[in-house]
């Protein structure tokens, strides 16, 4: 039904690449079927209970009733904004699918162990009949420079939603652990793309 | 891993078909997409283009809307729990058999619900979920009983969404997001029950 990739390239300073690698998507968590749920339970009031990045669980309604604001899973995070869109962390626990956060978020900044979040771009490539079967799909791409003067190592590598309905909530709908590390070098950068693709009839 | 998506078809209480439903349409992946594709700031009205409802007729679904006065206003992007009798969206059955193609927008030739010849009676859906560390699932299913006095064929399943926006104009629209046909025919005898389940799971 659906599945993913993510991609990773690793540049130096001076723009040579420095490592690359593709791995499969393992780790849709909970929180992302709980959002199907909500949409399942979306006449009337139903909802359901999600736990936000700040491990809080919240109530998210299929059908919003409600004053002001109203939006579901964005992912588009603007530049500087590391609360939500592609996200990467440190950590390597091993992932659990009731999961809300990433173990060690590398913080948006310029200061040790920190990088510097860029805003997310998307690629709409709508059908593609030239597999099969056919996918509908959809790619995120998002860089981190690294301007903290030592390296940065990324372990995890997370997707996290923005979900409004007047409160405005964080929620981790996946998270996969890379089977190796990718070190940034000082002044160098990193850039994830997270591909997703609905499998067709 | 990949999350998966599970059709089991019940007749009588007694399960007959259990396997893979590999027949998400491609409006399913226009909405989701619009979602996900949004920044998610709630600030303006924002809608996707593009799907197809079971009329036919190219439509668009709301994924964000602002309401700017201090009344309650309602949105929905893919409704999917109809209520008790309404065969309008949520599960459907039918008895078409053509082969699924990513681009359908409705059942080849859907059984209305009633009690009528030719006709099923369209049972409020119920929603089951399990939530753990290592295996998760949720499942909608709704069963159809047959009130009439003939047979009834059912040979095409599917799950038609709703959307709709009181905020912004037009935004009113159920469009197919899920069409599977049965491998082989199920006869549903007078008095007799059909259902249908649709379970979205995970795993590590």
């Amino acid at each position: 039904m659906l599945k993913g990739t993510i991609e990773i390239l690793v540049k130096d300073e001076n723009g040579k690449i420095v490592k690359y690698g593709r791995h499969e998507m393992h780790s849709f968590l909970n929180n992302f079927l709980k959002f199907l749920e909500a949409f399942m339970r979306s006449n009337g009031t139903g909802s359901v209970t999600i736990t936000d990045t700040g491990g809080t669980g919240r109530t998210v309604y299929g059908t919003h009733r409600d004053i002001l604001f109203h939006a579901q899973m964005g992912v588009l995070a603007p530049d500087n904004d590391d609360t939500y869109g592609i996200i990467v962390g440190s950590g390597t626990t091993p992932v659990n699918l009731n999961q809300y956060a990433l173990v060690s978020k590398i913080s948006h900044g310029t200061g040790s162990g920190q990088l510097d979040y860029n805003p997310i771009t998307v690629d709409d490539y709508n059908v593609d009949t030239s597999v099969s079967p056919p996918v509908y799909r959809l790619r995120f791409v998002r860089s981190f420079a690294n301007a903290s003067g030592a390296t940065v190592t990324i372990n995890e590598v997370g997707i996290v939603v923005r979900y409004r309905c007047n409160n405005d909530l964080r929620f981790l709908v996946a998270r996969d652990v890379l089977p190796t590390s990718y070190t940034v070098p000082a002044g160098g950068s990193a850039t994830v793309a997270v591909t997703v693709e609905v499998e067709l009839g | 891993m990949k999350i998966k998506c599970e059709l089991i078809v019940e007749r009588d209480g007694k399960p007959i078909y259990r396997g893979e439903s590999k027949s998400f349409l491609k409006n399913f992946g226009i909405v989701l997409a619009g979602m996900l594709k949004n920044n998610g700031d709630g600030s303006t009205g924002k809608t996707v283009s593009g799907i197809i409802d079971m009329s036919g007729v190219s439509k668009s679904a709301v994924v964000e809307q602002y309401v700017s006065d201090t009344y309650a206003k309602y949105m929905r992007i893919m409704g999917m729990n109809a209520g008790d009798n309404d065969d309008s969206y949520g599960i459907l059955v039918g008895s078409g058999s053509d082969p699924v193609s990513y681009n359908d927008y409705k059942l080849s030739s859907k059984i209305n619900h009633g009690t009528s010849p030719g006709q099923l009676d369209y049972e409020p859906h119920v929603i089951a979920s399990s939530y753990s560390d290592t295996s998760s699932y949720v499942e909608l299913y709704r069963t159809f009983i047959n009130k009439t006095s003939s047979d009834i064929i059912v040979r095409e399943v599917g799950i038609a969404a709703w959307t709709y926006s009181e905020v912004i104009s037009g935004i009113d629209a159920k469009y197919l997001v899920v069409r599977d046909v049965l491998p082989a025919p199920v006869k549903v005898k007078p008095l007799g029950s059909l259902t249908v389940r649709y379970r979205v799971s995970l795993s590590l």
